[in-house]
């Protein structure tokens, strides 16, 4: 790949000499204002789009998650219709996991990849914005069901077959979410394929890949199972939409179709997707508790080789959703053998944690309380995935709330805790001023304790028998007390959050009047924290030449003739300070968003009218003809362009400056 | 360390609120294993009646309280080292810890005993899962019209929305030597019950478990873990009772609107018991007088009447023949009614429960509702008649109003009178014998 990464790119002042092939396909200028966020290519601005969509479907399935725990809190229930009610737990599902947990996954390696590694931007900036603009789209397009397709789908997540097909749910709802998640499928392979060029590639000098953070390298890892598992839902989405627009019959059993197929399919996705989820947060905790313990993360190589091996065995264990479902025996020994397997490399990286605590000193900042709760739960939700791995254990727990309890340890103790983790982390680096310490440890308990509140009891539940996904249950069986308590938990859980959102105004209003917070407010470890907070634009002012692990603490800080950590640079000198000008960045461009706008057109022209798909098509071809005719640049930019040409010609997207 | 006394404030401080967080994974798991011991819930999976339950829940204890020292193992730690070496700030603390960044002989270690121990519950999990998955070669002496027959206890279980079907072949022989075809069309069987099934205690009983629609998975928890039906195969399981009582079930596997009310109870049986049941299950629904006059007249000129207008059971078995018969079998009946031979206890739709002895059941509509009044033991007739009014208002379905080319999920509304309802309510009270106070009272649904 053509990268280039001179030290500094300033401005040579020389003359364009790059054409306009046509008026209207100059690059937008940058600038201030909503034209600037629709045309942005920064990986930062991105990666903030993408938290800030990801927390509104966090509260819109939240609001969901309330509505099913209002339904059960006692028996009975009619809050709720049937019909509404399995609309409403198949969206929270489906929101919680593509719309809320993976995309705050990808603000984190959106914004703190390039950062990490020492790069400018993404390896290609316009798929960067394409990702993002894709993946919102089919947000929009899966949740516009509830106004235009009759209601949400009602399958349940993971769908399955023949329920999901039309005879059994007729309304819109299964279509949305086959095209939905289709088009936000598009927006994760894309990214995947954008980062993990990015990593292998825009690596600052001297950062080999044993000298990357662990964050970085557990996003890699992350990156590397979306781009192999999303084709595989793609596949059976794909499927499921034929079976249901075009009669197709893959899955219909009354046609020879076979449901264990979907059913396949799903988990071979389905499973890696659980690491695609917890992976990144693994690698959240991984940077904040060696800060706030004062030590190396204990066992790098240890942790970094647990990650990938968490990515390959992932692979090997789908079948553990399907104990009873009737496939062989011998099928459902080697999975349940290789799901007790995959405990042993996240067991290291639990004790991993403790033991870079161990000996250290702990401050418990908001971060850090997060990080500690992460890899509490996180035990928790890892030892029932070890009781319903023995296959014959599981039998009496699949499809009750032990499972319901387990997996919400595992998402949200291990996943959500842990990128809260990082919100409080990295927020002076995004916005540039710290979030509210005291508010930050007052969401922290209140989340724990409406975590545990509403979790906890749904392992007594699922083991008393109560089955998932039932919209009422009968007085009598023993399941009122501790439905009572888990609704009292989520609503617990709802003020944790309100509690955030105050957080986030209260530290945005109250900013002005407190100290900057510097470019390293944690006295952290890697690269992002030598530039400013927030970060310029152009990220750093020279690309830093990486010498080890750990490379910005290790420029702070060295040792004396006793092997004691002495100071050798304050923050103020080792760091840089932003002032570079002129430096050359990707130019901004509306066609990725162009582009994403034709794909729900098309979906909805699949489901209502195929003459819409012309229209979508058209606006998707239209916007690849002129993304690949808009000139490398904008002509009339204040800085140079000769500084890349050398090696990027024919390759635009693949030179920083190529965009 | 310089300043041991702050050291301690700040020490004492963090108890207050790290405190909870082990605190939080004990209390689980006390509650846990209160679970375990205190529930009375007729869904417990905790409580295993069956011999194959009791295996499980063998393998299962060891590792839930193995599960629970690490939890507490682990939660200790942290709960330790937050005691331990909790600082409230870095400022003006120029002092690092020992810089340790790792140990491999350490790490492998505890890469190694978790692989290790993972390895023996691997062994016992294998011995447990080929246990549970084999079958006896057992077999049972019963009476089946006067003949004697050797019948290997084999049900087939079949799911639909919603509720549960069980067929008995008696004589084996469709199930070992004929494939079964089509769950929806399935060879007629020597008995068929819906929402309950009685089999006899103390001998292993095999469920061939297939579905007609949408996947269900059958799951009675104190006889055995959950197995699905899935639409297009037969898959095998098995369930054994140590003694006789009835086990609630319900379906595991969502399959649609009403999975929260697809409910099944298995009666375990004496022997006796068993064969008396046999007995009055192969047997056609029999009428009182009146009612026969009316069957006979239909067998004689394909059409009842309807004299006595005194008499709710006749006038509801007016109206059950011209509105229920076309889904709902019952024996001695149907056959006049559609003018097929009447061949063995089956459904005529193939998606509506048999009802020939409805009223010996104890539960209806897909084992949701009590037939008989837990306290007098009267008839249910409230939940009957909301049941018989409008389906879908008590159990949600997709039966009326369908769009093109939807097909009916479950008993649609008849737009009966309250007259007319409470005439077939009369009529189906008849399809007994009416089951014993003791059997009444141990399948209380609530």
């Amino acid at each position: 790949m053509a990268i280039t990464e001179e030290p500094l790119a300033l401005a040579s002042g020389g003359a364009s000499n790059v054409e306009r092939p046509l008026g209207a396909l100059t690059r937008p200028k940058g600038g201030n204002g909503w034209r600037d966020w629709l045309s942005t290519v920064d990986h930062k601005k991105i990666g903030i789009m993408y938290g800030v969509a990801a927390m509104f479907f966090f509260v819109v399935g939240g609001v969901e998650a309330l509505l099913i725990r209002v339904q059960l809190a006692a028996p009975e229930g009619q809050v709720l219709s049937a019909e509404v009610y399995n609309q409403v737990f198949t969206m929270h599902g489906v929101t919680m996991v593509f719309l809320f947990i993976m995309p705050l996954a990808a603000a984190f390696a959106n914004y703190l990849i390039p950062l990490q590694i020492g790069a400018r931007d993404v390896a290609f900036p316009r798929l960067n914005a394409l990702s993002f603009w894709v993946w919102i789209s089919g947000a929009v397009f899966l949740n516009s069901s509830w106004i235009v397709g009759g209601g949400g789908a009602d399958c349940g997540w993971f769908c399955y077959s023949p329920n999901s097909g039309l005879a059994f749910s007729p309304s819109h709802g299964v279509d949305f979410y086959a095209l939905g998640l289709q088009i936000a499928g598009i927006a994760s392979l894309v990214s995947a394929i954008n980062l993990i060029v990015t990593v292998l590639n825009m690596r600052a000098p001297g950062m080999s890949l044993f000298r990357m953070p662990v964050l970085t390298w557990m996003l890699l890892v992350t990156q590397f199972l979306l781009l192999f598992a999303i084709p595989v839902i793609t596949v059976a989405l794909f499927l499921l939409m034929f079976d249901r627009l075009f009669d197709a019959q893959f899955f219909n059993p009354e046609t020879g179709g076979d449901p264990l197929l979907w059913q396949h399919l799903f988990w071979i996705f389905g499973h890696p997707e659980v690491y695609i989820i917890i992976l990144p947060a693994f690698g959240v905790i991984s940077e904040i508790i060696p800060t706030f313990s004062r030590k190396p993360l204990f066992g790098y190589s240890f942790m970094v080789f647990s990650g990938i091996a968490i990515g390959f065995m992932g692979w090997g264990v789908w079948a553990h959703h399907m104990f009873v479902s009737g496939i062989g025996p011998f099928s459902v020994a080697a999975f349940s053998l290789s799901t007790m397997f995959i405990a042993v490399p996240t067991g290291v990286k639990i004790l991993n944690w403790l033991a870079t605590m161990w000996g250290g000193k702990l401050r418990f900042t908001t971060a850090m309380l997060f990080s500690v709760g992460t890899v509490a739960m996180f035990t928790i939700g890892g030892l029932s995935g070890v009781t319903h791995s023995l296959a014959p254990a599981d039998t009496q727990q699949t499809d009750t709330y032990y499972i319901v309890a387990h997996f919400h340890y595992v998402i949200f103790g291990g996943g959500v805790l842990g990128l809260m983790g990082g919100l409080y982390f990295w927020w002076p680096k995004v916005f540039g001023h710290m979030l509210n310490e005291t508010l930050g440890k007052v969401h922290f308990w209140v989340m724990l304790i409406g975590f545990n509140l509403t979790f906890g009891p749904m392992h007594i539940l699922g083991l008393q028998g109560m089955s998932r996904r039932i919209d009422t249950y009968s007085p009598g069986f023993g399941f009122e007390f501790w439905n009572m308590v888990a609704t009292i938990g989520s609503f617990t859980i709802a003020l944790s959050v309100l509690v955030f959102f105050f957080n986030v105004w209260k530290s945005r209003r109250d900013a002005p009047n407190l100290p900057a917070p510097g470019p390293d407010p944690w006295d952290a470890r890697s690269l992002e924290w030598m530039i400013p907070s927030p970060t310029p634009e152009h990220n750093f002012d020279t690309v830093p030449t990486v010498e080890g692990l750990d490379e910005w603490w290790h420029r702070k800080y060295g040792y004396d003739e006793d092997k004691r950590v002495v100071r050798i640079a304050t923050i103020e000198e080792a760091a840089q300070d932003g002032s570079a000008q002129g430096v050359h960045l990707p130019a901004p461009s509306f066609w990725p968003l162009v582009l994403a706008l034709g794909l729900p057109i098309i979906g909805y022209g699949l489901i209502f009218n195929l003459w819409l798909c012309v229209v979508g098509g058209a606006l998707a071809g239209l916007a690849v003809y002129s993304w690949a005719l808009e000139p490398v640049d904008d002509p009339d930019a204040d800085h140079g362009h000769d500084d890349h040409h050398d090696d990027s010609d024919g390759d635009g997207d693949g030179a920083e400056g190529g965009e | 360390m310089p300043n041991t006394l702050t050291e301690t404030t700040t020490v004492s401080d963090m108890f207050k609120i790290r405190g909870r967080l082990p605190g939080v994974g004990l209390l689980l798991l006390f509650g846990l294993l209160a679970a375990g011991c205190a529930s009375d819930a007729e869904l417990d999976t905790l409580d295993p009646q069956s011999e194959v339950a009791e295996t499980i829940w063998n393998l299962a204890f060891p590792v839930f309280i193995l599960a629970g020292v690490v939890l507490v193992l682990i939660c200790g730690a942290v709960l330790y080292l937050a005691l331990k070496h909790g600082v409230r700030t870095y400022e003006g603390d120029d002092e690092f810890p020992e810089q340790i960044s790792h140990n491999n002989s350490l790490e492998i270690a505890w890469t190694i005993v978790p692989a290790l121990i993972m390895a023996a519950i691997g062994v016992f999990t294998i011995i447990t899962h080929i246990d549970i998955n084999g079958t006896d070669d057992n077999s049972i002496t019963i009476d089946v019209a006067g003949e004697s027959v050797e019948w290997e206890p084999t049900i087939v279980v079949v799911g639909q929305q919603w509720w549960w079907e069980y067929r008995y072949y008696l004589d084996g022989s469709q199930i070992e030597t004929a494939d079964l075809g089509d769950p929806r069309d399935l060879p007629p069987a020597d008995i068929v019950t819906s929402g309950q099934f009685a089999f006899p205690t103390g001998t292993e009983v095999e469920l061939i478990i297939t579905s007609r629609d949408v996947i269900h998975s059958h799951k009675i928890p104190a006889l055995n873990g959950t197995r699905d039906a899935v639409p297009g195969r037969y898959t095998p399981w098995k369930i054994e009772a140590n003694g006789p009582g009835v086990y609630f079930g319900q379906c595991s596997e969502f399959c649609g609107l009403s999975h929260s009310r697809m409910r099944m109870q298995a009666v375990a049986m004496t022997d006796d018991d068993f064969q008396a049941w046999i007995d009055m299950q192969m047997s056609d629904a029999t009428f009182d007088e009146s009612l026969q006059g009316y069957v006979d007249a239909y067998r004689e000129t394909g059409v009842g009447s309807v004299d006595d207008v005194e008499n709710d059971a006749l006038r509801g078995l007016d109206v059950f023949t011209t509105q229920c018969a076309s889904c709902h079998l019952v024996g001695g009946l149907n056959d006049l009614v559609n003018g097929e031979t009447y061949d063995g206890a089956d459904t005529l739709a193939g998606s509506a429960p048999n009802l020939t002895h409805l009223a010996n059941n104890t539960t209806f509509a897909g084992g949701l509702f009590n037939l008989y009044n837990n306290e007098d033991g009267s008839l249910n007739r409230d939940d009957l008649a909301a049941w018989i009014r409008d389906p879908n208002a008590v159990k949600a379905n997709r039966a009326n109003d369908l769009p093109d080319g939807v097909l009916p999920r479950g008993m649609p509304a008849h737009n009966l009178s309250e007259r007319q309802i409470n005439d077939v309510i009369a009529f189906l009270e008849t399809l007994g014998p009416r089951p014993t106070d003791e059997r009444i009272a141990a399948t209380e649904v609530e």
